[in-house]
């Protein structure tokens, strides 16, 4: 016994931990945004009294509502090292599909609606993990084109026309405005949606399967994961979860337009790649997508509100991007380096 | 086994000379005209072609360098970005006094910063793909060019500026003449030199390229430079064809650019494809717009028609490529 | 009768432009350690990734317990309970050490199918203990050493509970002590009724572990043989095909002036106090385990990843080398380990590849002189004896040993004084080896300053003048003319430092 002890020793010998900032960093990075959320929401609340009103925040909220939904399937793509350029694009078909359909048939239930927006996306995110998984299309490739075909699809389907408050019966824009046990619906669907997501990529094989495909691809199929059929699943939840979002932005902000949503997937993985989601594939958790993508809703509600003018907001998004990357690179370097002089040479 | 010992000469082969994709790409080409034709009889004349490649050869410029970004393996999807920033800053100088000349050298300087930016961000962060670094400076740049002109449109740009985009060598445009002699730098640069072989080389093996002694980071920075210059030629020549600018011209443009380069044979696992292929797809897609334009194919079904084009062409090398490799022992 | 356990009959395996197996059989008693044998190449992985369902054969049959079976994928291998540890470890980086152990195979409430992590956080934590580990199951695997990472691939073997263990040179990377530990498990896995593939190309353990040996050679089956039947010289022979003495054609060479030395070269994590000098037409050895810091000292003195403490001096002058441009002005080479990653565009012809790290030389009005070019590339390939029908094949469809022969032609278009073989003969049939071998020793007779790395002890007795021997990032020694023996070169590879040692290490860094 005492003499295993002592070629355990051998294997495995650990010299007293030493922790460079940036491996404290990635520990408790979730605990830094949120403190970086409160510090944020106290200097605006300074400079602009109406920031942490009823309204402001309620509204503030059921935005980030929207934008955290897409940021969960974001997630799950680039966990496989892939991006989603299109989920604008599907957001708006599906949107507009959405409100055609309630114009047309204003008696219909808003959650046939709901489920209807999310069955197009659904099929939108179909096709394209198909392109992506089975036929080996690059993300960026394949995700730029069909951004393309289904920005297209959605104006051919309105005519050009705008589907605009007054075609929508009240059900249909109730989605957004309405309440359960008196929460704010969106709300409720973001929170359940993060429960789901949680659970799952948590909880269940195939969840945690994203992940290891995502870590390394080669070692998955040898561990004998199916990654063409992971792909496509994800690529599809995305898209589904696009359509639902879809739904959700149109009741919300009572009009279906042909550019709806234009350019709104660079606001989902700015908030992934704040909340730590690692670009090289294999990281990222719902708590910190949450918390990445209240920062980003903060900051687009904030900015007006301090009197930034809002043709600054693109060039603050696309800093905000290239820092959070490059944080994270930074950080995940650190982190290397520190077991790397752990090493005993 | 084969105990040959080597020799240094090779056989001209016809069935390899008629096995490549650019003929596919003439053959195409020639199926669109005579689409065109039936579609339209305004379609067949010279005027009417000479006035089509000035519509479309503006982000042609961009396409040359992107080949090369293509062979890397990398992408940059911050072109169309660069466009709108280098062509905003000229114009905006040039509304504040700057002598036009001056102004139009800026612009170029700009969009070379910006290239430049852009390479320097993808070596020294190698753990960051190229996808998202020019996702990210496709913001920033598009950003910076609202802040100066917010929702703005610059112009009244002196008479001969026009000339740029409008105007005519004997009976040639001269934008055809200028984006001729780009292509013409760009093949030899690609196919003929020391620097040609080596981006070729990267593009296959870019750890083998470096233990060959190749400089890899230099090499990248130089082609996305390239790239942003040459997006800086695309904004000269597009603000003087419209005659004023705004912060969201050439929106899209990147999608074009990629759709060409793929469609010309440059496969996006990178190392493969020829850059007379790229530019022969820039005249297939440019005819192939002017056409449905001719016959009033709304925008928003060229949009669909690109998409699926781009999807398309990434697809037909792969379906050759499985069942060629099915072939057991070639 | 008795039945084997694992049957594999008459199995090719070609991939494109390679037969990597040809008509190969191996038969697995139950409960007995099988040493399964060959040199780099032999086609060892290969054979262990149709057993584990990885790969597919082209042709011939597997029969598990007497029952013909036909692998879709890995998880048809795990479920009859055959699991694998692989040479180079396949981890998820980013998921924890009980992740890493239970992929595949997680334990999940009936019903619900909801992981049930509790249960398997506790049941690594076992394996763990087992194997006398002392990191905990929730660490993240990337944050582990190469040692670390391997007692979880053991874990991971052990967790499924598997009748046939495949161990793919798992002793390649640890030192004596480490490898006693392993061979004690390995018996106790043995013992507990599982039986056991063990392959390596290190004698010791075969004597210290096997009942059976097979033996493989450039793709074939050679031979079975009980282990007490069949002596050292024996096997060699089966291995290398023919006897060690006949293989290495080295000639005696005049040394020459100092061309290069170092003085204590370091960096951080990888090796520390690397010093030696080289002479002209000497052939320098480098050997130690896998991870020993070999290559990584090599690719900072070519420039891959800088170096951060220590001197280098070319020719007695001081330089300072920080890319590989800088290396070769300097006239040192270096011949990459991983030929394929490394050395070669593999879908580019032959002429290419060779002229690829001195391409200015055929610059002439600013183009490329293709011209130039071809009559160089055919030159330097003549004189390698590259064997193909013309300098426009791709290297793709060549052997392994012309491949090699390819990457010796492109090191000599530079104008070198030192060159840097790393593994030169790695994945090389026995024919290419011995000519690989001449020109070496050509190369050393005129006048270049070789350093060969190399983990085959025969290569290292056979060719070299003297042998630095590395373990873990240092120097442990270095033999002189006389000194290169097995027994040498293994006590100072393999033996672990005492605590006090790896104590005054730390002080110093």
């Amino acid at each position: 016994m005492a003499e295993t002890k002592m070629a355990a020793k051998g294997l495995v010998n650990r010299p007293a931990e030493k922790q460079s900032l940036s491996a404290v960093v990635a520990k408790f990075r979730e605990l830094g945004l949120l403190g970086f959320i409160i510090v944020l929401s106290l200097i605006v609340q300074l400079r602009n009294p109406s920031f942490l009103t009823l309204e402001n925040m309620n509204d503030m909220i059921t935005n980030t509502a929207i934008l955290s939904i897409l940021a969960v399937g974001m997630m799950l793509v680039i966990i496989t090292r892939g991006i989603d350029l299109s989920i604008g694009a599907t957001l708006a078909l599906s949107g507009m599909i959405a409100a055609l359909t309630v114009n047309a048939f204003p008696e219909v239930n808003p959650l046939i609606a709901i489920l209807l927006g999310t069955a197009v996306g659904l099929v939108c995110g179909v096709v394209l993990g198909f392109l992506i998984a089975k036929m080996g299309i690059l993300p960026i490739i394949a995700t730029l084109g069909m951004m393309n075909v289904f920005r297209g699809l959605t104006f051919m389907a309105s005519g050009g026309k705008w589907v605009s408050a007054h075609q929508m019966p009240v059900s249909f824009k109730a989605i957004a405005t309405g309440s359960i046990f008196g929460i704010n619906t969106l709300i409720v669907i973001a929170v359940v949606i993060y429960i789901v997501f949680y659970y799952f990529i948590n909880h269940t094989r195939t969840g945690r399967q994203i992940y290891a495909v995502g870590s390394n691809p080669e070692s998955a199929k040898i561990s004998g994961i199916r990654n063409d059929r992971i792909l496509w699943l994800v690529y599809s939840i995305m898209g589904g979860l696009s359509g639902l979002a879809g739904v959700l932005w149109v009741s919300k902000f009572a009009s279906a337009q042909g550019d709806t949503a234009m350019g709104y997937e660079l606001s989902v993985i700015a908030a992934c790649v704040l909340g730590g989601v690692s670009i090289a594939g294999g990281s990222g958790k719902v708590s910190g997508v949450i918390l990445g993508s209240i920062l980003l809703g903060i900051l687009n509600n904030a900015l007006p509100l301090i009197n930034v003018s809002p043709f600054w907001q693109t060039g603050i998004q696309g800093s905000i991007i290239l820092i959070a990357v490059i944080t994270n690179a930074l950080v995940k370097r650190g982190v290397d380096r520190n077991n790397l002089m752990r090493r005993n040479i | 086994m084969d105990t040959r010992v080597i020799s240094g000469s090779r056989a001209f082969s016809w069935k390899r000379f008629f096995m490549q994709w650019e003929w596919m790409l003439v053959l195409i080409f020639i199926a669109v005209n005579i689409m065109n034709m039936n579609l339209s009889e305004y379609y067949w004349s010279f005027d009417s072609l000479r006035d089509a490649t000035m519509t479309f050869l503006d982000k042609a410029f961009i396409v040359l360098p992107m080949v090369l970004i293509i062979i890397l393996g990398d992408i940059d999807i911050s072109v169309a970005s660069i466009v709108a920033l280098s062509s905003v800053i000229m114009a905006d100088l040039y509304n504040s006094g700057v002598p036009m000349p001056l102004a139009m050298l800026i612009c170029l300087g700009v969009g070379l910063v910006c290239g430049f930016i852009n390479g320097l961000l993808i070596v020294k962060f190698k753990e960051l793909s190229s996808v998202i670094v020019t996702l990210a400076t496709m913001i920033i740049y598009r950003g910076i060019a609202y802040i100066l002109l917010e929702d703005q449109a610059a112009g009244k740009f002196p008479e001969w500026f026009s000339f740029l985009g409008w105007g005519y060598v004997g009976p040639v445009p001269f934008i055809l003449i200028v984006f001729a002699v780009c292509a013409a730098v760009f093949i030899v640069l690609l196919h003929r030199t020391t620097f040609g072989r080596r981006v070729y080389a990267m593009g296959n093996n870019l750890t083998a390229s470096r233990f060959s002694g190749i400089r890899v980071d230099r090499m990248k920075i130089i082609v996305f430079t390239l790239a942003g210059l040459m997006a800086a030629v695309t904004a000269l020549f597009l603000t003087s064809r419209m005659g004023s600018t705004r912060p969201n011209v050439a929106t899209g443009y990147e999608l074009d650019v990629i759709a060409m380069v793929v469609l010309g044979g440059i496969s996006t696992a990178g190392g493969k494809g020829r850059m007379i292929g790229a530019i022969l797809a820039v005249f297939l897609i440019g005819f192939l717009r002017y056409g449905l334009g001719l016959v009033n194919v709304p925008a928003q079904v060229l949009l669909i028609i690109l998409g699926l084009l781009l999807i398309v062409a990434v697809m037909l090398p792969k379906l050759k490529l499985s069942s060629l490799t099915r072939k057991p022992g070639r | 009768m008795e039945p084997y356990v694992l049957e594999l009959k008459a199995i090719t395996k070609i991939f494109p432009g390679v037969k990597a197996l040809s008509d190969v059989m191996f038969q697995l008693a139950p409960g007995e350690i099988h040493a399964l044998m060959g040199e780099n190449g032999a086609g060892k992985s290969t054979f262990i990734k149709i057993i584990t369902g990885v790969h597919s054969p082209t042709e011939g049959e597997m029969y598990v317990n007497g029952q013909k079976v036909q692998f879709q994928n890995p998880n048809d291998a795990k479920r009859l309970g055959i699991a694998a540890i692989y040479q180079h470890v396949t981890c998820y980086p980013d998921l924890s050490v009980t992740e890493n152990i239970f992929m595949g195979h997680e334990k999940v409430q009936k019903g619900t199918r909801r992981i049930r992590w509790g249960e398997m956080h506790k049941e690594a934590q076992k394996l763990l203990d087992d194997l006398g580990a002392k990191f905990s199951p929730r660490t993240l695997m990337g944050s582990l050493s190469v040692a670390e990472q391997q007692i979880v691939e053991i874990a991971k073997a052990l967790s499924t509970d598997a009748k046939i263990i495949i161990m793919d040179e798992p002793t390649a990377a640890l030192t004596k002590r480490e490898s006693e530990e392993l061979y004690r498990i390995t018996e106790r896995l043995r013992d507990r009724g599982a039986s056991i593939i063990f392959i390596s190309h290190r004698f010791e353990d075969m004597y210290r572990l096997a009942s059976k040996v097979t033996v493989f050679r450039d793709g074939k089956y050679i031979g079975s043989w009980q282990v007490n039947e069949i002596d050292n010289k024996d096997l060699i022979v089966a291995m290398v095909g023919r006897e060690i003495t006949q293989l290495f054609p080295k000639t005696e060479a005049k040394l020459g002036d100092e061309v290069l030395r170092t003085d204590g070269l370091g960096r951080t994590g990888y090796f520390a106090d690397i010093s030696f000098s080289l002479r002209r037409g000497e052939i320098l050895g480098f050997t130690g385990l896998v991870g020993a810091g070999r290559t990584e000292v090599f690719q900072s003195l070519f420039g891959i990843e800088a170096y951060d403490r220590g001197n280098v001096f070319v020719k007695g002058e001081p330089v300072r080398i920080d890319n590989p441009q800088q290396a070769m002005k300097l006239g040192i080479g270096y011949l990459p380990e991983d030929r394929q990653k490394q050395g070669l565009v593999l879908d580019w012809e032959i002429s290419r590849n060779i002229t690829l790290s001195a391409l200015d030389r055929f610059v002439s009005k600013g183009s490329l002189d293709t011209a130039k070019e071809e009559e160089e590339a055919v030159r330097l390939a003549q004189k390698m004896n590259v064997k193909a029908p013309s300098i426009y094949h791709l290297v793709s469809s060549l052997s392994g040993g012309n491949q090699q022969k390819v990457v010796f032609a492109k090191l000599l278009t530079a104008d070198l004084d030192i060159l840097i073989l790393d593994e030169p003969t790695k994945g090389v049939d026995v024919g290419a080896k011995s000519a690989i071998y001449e020109i070496i020793s050509t190369l050393a007779g005129q006048g270049y300053g070789v350093i060969m790395i190399s983990s085959e002890m025969p290569e290292m007795i056979g060719m070299c003048d003297r042998v630095a021997v590395m373990r873990e990032g240092r120097i442990t020694a270095m033999l002189g003319k006389g000194e290169v023996t097995q027994e040498n070169i293994l006590q100072a590879a393999m033996e672990s430092r005492s605590p006090s040692e790896a104590l005054a290490g730390v002080a110093k860094s």
